[in-house]
């Protein structure tokens, strides 16, 4: 009826089979206790917001109106005590080792409760992630080390990204955009390191965090060519924290300012460095897959967020009509209420879909895929401790692993997996996002003045999931991300970015 | 009906808009802050000075007697600014327009007359609830000929700043409910702290705990439903006003910042998506003026159908202001977020003035009703 080179010429005809069947092709692949761990990790997160996040979510939220630059350690002290720091770091590096997919399921949860919590965790790693793309085993493993410290001595080590500017937000996440982008931050290469000038903004986390993983332009003229990261611990000389900015919601997690002037970091502290080493690849093709590496994952990381205050928002409003007597009768029996919790049980549905998707496609073709392999699954759970701690830490800080992850990890990029990635990155962020804006609203329309007050939740879950559509790149750049990624490479004439 | 005429407007449209550049726009974040910040007292001392209260109360009341367009030309104009005020100002009108309802005019002109103060003259009122929806959580009991309120009112707007509420209550023995005035500083009314709510935060609301507290019956007993279907048929075009307000004023603040940011090597009022977000805003701004314009003269003219038009109106624009104050946000992006900007207050103010006078899709379903009917 139809030939393999038919049906091969057919599937690979848009929509591509192998783009919108990631789930289909994926799970036979995946070991079988995938789905107990992330069973497990629900089940965590669900736990902790039972025991931590309600009871306390709300008062910490007036505390921080009260008074906007209370810095809410108690918060994270229990996100310490409960593991969530050290949760996803791999066993070879002294973590928990759970495996990556496991962690948006997880935000999911926390974000149903409160945005801000969820992001105290979820932007460490952030954090995490931009270092480990890096490839430098040595840095990896040092402040992996600190932060799994930290946890024993209850002393949380917190990891930060620092990348937005004053004069740089949506185009410094773009590298078609970042070479024209009004950058400052500027590392200069001098004896032994580099010293940075300059200011990094919107910093989540930053007053919070030990270690702050900066990206830093060694060539302000051409910096997607000259990126240069950076780890920069808190207390380094000519480093400090300036203003904790005043946001609408979301205050639980503090965003700051950081201030670098004539700030010395040592060699041994530069994380990536274009110059440095011999990469198979231009550096442009390194600077996009770097960025695309960690934004894939934290965009859907992101949708995820939007899914969990979707779902939050959606409980609100179904245990409010569920005990309201609204003309008479429960608001629950009423059709137009039933109507609208069904369009907002539907988009929690449909923004859980896309960021699992995503997910699936990032196990196949993005940086989770020979992770997620059975054999290296298997080996990274039950690898005896002895056999990490002689003979493979020692082993992360000689510089010839690093070579080799890196040649692997750049030799190996293909386009066509990253655009994939990336624009599924970019499509669960902009979809689950909206979708949390969306129940929000809807829930409060339900809820009438009792949705309006502080202290019935609702009201914050709005202000909370606005900076959604705003960090990890607006979600206008992320629907241009997507048509570059997954639309205009079938259309020759289609340009993006370059627009007169 | 009484209205305002054109050189009448003209003036108090000037009058609102250097109110708020010099009173409200200077100070817009500090006063935002309450109750975690001081009340914006000599604000409000000027707004009454200016007669900003009095614009729709009757001359013998001594009011302004202006119709619904002059009422909206003030919100609209404040609102640009703070909401917050806007909200005042609704407020206490509501009231007015509740005891106005019932015909009771002699109650106005007292309060008016007595008022030594802005305090004096301001009336409480639970202005986010229709009592038809969600039924009143007090009772009153008549004794040796004299109502006495017993119970809740939840969220009542001004309730620490005015002298006086009006307030819905069920009555012993009779359908529907009633509208009372009574004396806040009565020993029976027990008054949270100002409720911590989503929006205009300058517009505080508290929780009464009420205790045989003397009511003064509003009109006729269980009336009340009545007179809240004749203020909502006025003030819709209001509320909307003030929603178109916030509008413009997100508008300008975003057109203004797009022409000065740039993001990647050019600024982003150049770029065609932004364009498309602003050009989407003022569309919608130039809709919200005409529906405010056209339901307000219909309202003061009485035309056949102004109540529907106003009604419409409300639930056009609020929903609009909703949607519109995102996208304010969103062109500015992440500085959009937070509080040095009146973006973010504007997203959050839109939203909070959607629900005034009842839960939103309701007031969709009874417009429907009244069509049906």
């Amino acid at each position: 009826m139809i030939s393999k080179s038919e049906i091969k010429t057919l599937l690979d005809e848009e929509p591509r089979f192998n783009d919108i069947t990631c789930s289909l092709q994926s799970v036979p692949k995946l070991p079988k206790a995938l789905l107990k761990e992330t069973r497990e990790t629900v089940a965590i997160a669900r736990k902790f917001n039972k025991e931590v996040v309600r009871p306390y979510a709300l008062e910490l939220d007036l505390k921080m109106h009260a008074d906007p630059d209370y810095l809410p350690y108690d918060f994270v002290e229990k996100a310490n005590d409960w593991g969530f720091y050290t949760m996803w770091l791999p066993r070879v590096f002294g973590g928990r080792g759970y495996s990556a997919p496991t962690m948006a399921p997880f935000s999911e949860e926390l974000a149903s409760a409160c945005l801000g919590m969820a992001n105290l965790v979820g932007v460490h790693y952030l954090g995490v992630s931009s270092l480990a793309a890096t490839l430098n085993t040595r840095m990896i493993h040092k402040i992996f080390q600190d932060t799994v410290n930290g946890e024993k001595t209850g002393q949380p080590c917190l990891i930060s990204t620092a990348i937005t500017e004053p004069g740089a937000g949506t185009d410094v996440e773009e590298v078609e955009l970042v070479d024209k982008a009004d950058l400052s931050c500027y590392a200069e290469k001098v004896k032994g390191g580099y010293v940075v000038n300059g200011t990094k903004v919107f910093i989540s986390s930053g007053h919070l965090s030990t270690w702050h993983i900066l990206i830093s332009y060694s060539d302000l003229g051409k910096p997607s060519e000259n990126t240069v990261v950076l780890a920069i611990k808190t207390g380094m000389e000519g480093f400090s924290f300036g203003r904790i900015e005043k946001k609408m919601g979301q205050k639980g997690c503090p965003a700051s300012e950081l201030l670098f002037k004539d700030c010395f970091v040592p060699d041994e502290n530069v994380c990536l460095d274009m110059h440095q080493m011999k990469f198979p690849r231009s550096k442009r093709a390194v600077a996009t897959a770097l960025l695309d590496d960690v934004l894939a994952a934290s965009r859907a990381g992101v949708g995820a967020f939007g899914t969990g205050v979707a779902r939050g928002a959606f409980e609100e409003a179904a245990a409010f009509a569920s005990e309201t007597e609204v003309e008479g009768k429960l608001l629950i029996n009423h059709e137009w209420a039933q109507s609208m919790l069904a369009e907002m049980y539907k988009n929690v549905t449909l923004a859980r879909g896309a960021y699992v998707e995503t997910n699936y496609a990032i196990g196949l073709y993005g940086t989770t895929k020979d992770l997620l392999s059975k054999p290296m699954y298997y080996y990274s759970k039950f690898v005896p401790q002895f056999w990490i701690d002689k003979v493979i830490a020692p082993l992360l800080k000689k510089p010839f692993l690093t070579q080799m992850a890196r040649k692997n990890r750049f030799k190996t990029i293909s386009e066509k997996d990253q655009q994939l990635t990336s624009g599924m990155g970019s499509m669960a962020k902009f979809a689950g996002t909206d979708a949390g804006v969306k129940n929000c609203q809807m829930a409060l329309e339900m809820m009438g003045q009792t949705g309006l007050r502080h202290d019935h939740r609702m009201e914050k879950l709005l202000r909370d999931s606005k900076l959604l559509q705003i960090y990890e790149g607006t979600n206008q750049l992320n629907r241009l991300n997507l048509f570059k990624c997954m639309v205009a490479r079938n259309i020759p004439q289609a340009k993006v970015f370059e627009e007169d | 009906m009484p209205t305002a005429s054109e050189k009448e407007l003209k003036l108090l449209e000037k009058a609102a808009a250097e109110f708020a550049g010099k009173e409200l726009v200077p100070n817009r974040e500090e006063n935002d802050k309450y109750p975690f910040g001081p009340f914006f007292d000599s604000v409000l001392d000027k707004a009454y000075e200016l007669d900003f209260f009095h614009i729709v109360l009757p001359e013998e009341a001594d009011g302004m007697g202006h119709g619904m367009r002059a009422l909206c030309t003030i919100l609209d104009c404040i609102c640009q600014a703070d909401s917050s005020l806007g909200g005042i100002i609704f407020t206490c009108t509501a009231a007015q327009e509740v005891l106005l309802a019932a015909g009771e005019n002699k109650k106005l002109k007292q309060i008016a007359s007595n008022a030594k103060k802005v305090a004096d003259f301001l009336i409480a009122f639970p202005v986010f609830n229709n009592p038809n929806e969600i039924k009143p959580a007090a009772g009153a009991v008549k004794k040796n000929g004299k109502y006495l309120l017993s119970g809740n009112s939840e969220y009542t707007v001004l309730g620490d700043l005015a002298a006086q509420a009006v307030i819905p209550s069920k009555t012993d023995g009779q359908e529907g409910y009633s509208y009372f005035l009574i004396d806040l500083s009565d020993q029976g009314v027990q008054k949270s702290k100002p409720v911590h709510s989503l929006g205009l935060h300058a517009c505080p609301a508290v929780d009464l705990e009420l205790n045989d507290v003397p009511g003064d019956l509003i009109g006729k007993p269980g009336e009340g439903k009545q007179y809240f279907e004749k203020m909502t048929d006025r003030l819709n075009v209001a509320a909307a006003a003030m929603s178109a307000g916030i509008m413009k004023g997100s508008f300008k603040e975003a057109f203004e910042y797009s022409k000065m940011r740039s993001q990647g090597g050019k600024k982003i009022i150049n770029w065609s998506e932004i364009k498309m977000i602003l050009a989407n805003m003022a569309v919608q701004i130039k809709i919200a003026d005409m529906c405010v314009k056209s339901a307000s003269q219909d309202a003061d003219s009485r035309n056949p159908g102004w109540a529907a038009g106003s009604r419409a109106a409300a639930i056009h624009v609020q929903s609009a202001a909703c949607d519109m104050t995102t996208d304010g946000i969103q062109v500015l992006g992440g500085v959009g977020y937070m509080k040095d900007f009146g973006q973010e207050k504007r997203f959050r103010d839109a939203k909070h003035l959607q629900a005034l006078l009842g839960i939103a899709p309701l007031k969709k379903i009874k417009y429907i009703d009244s069509m049906i009917r």
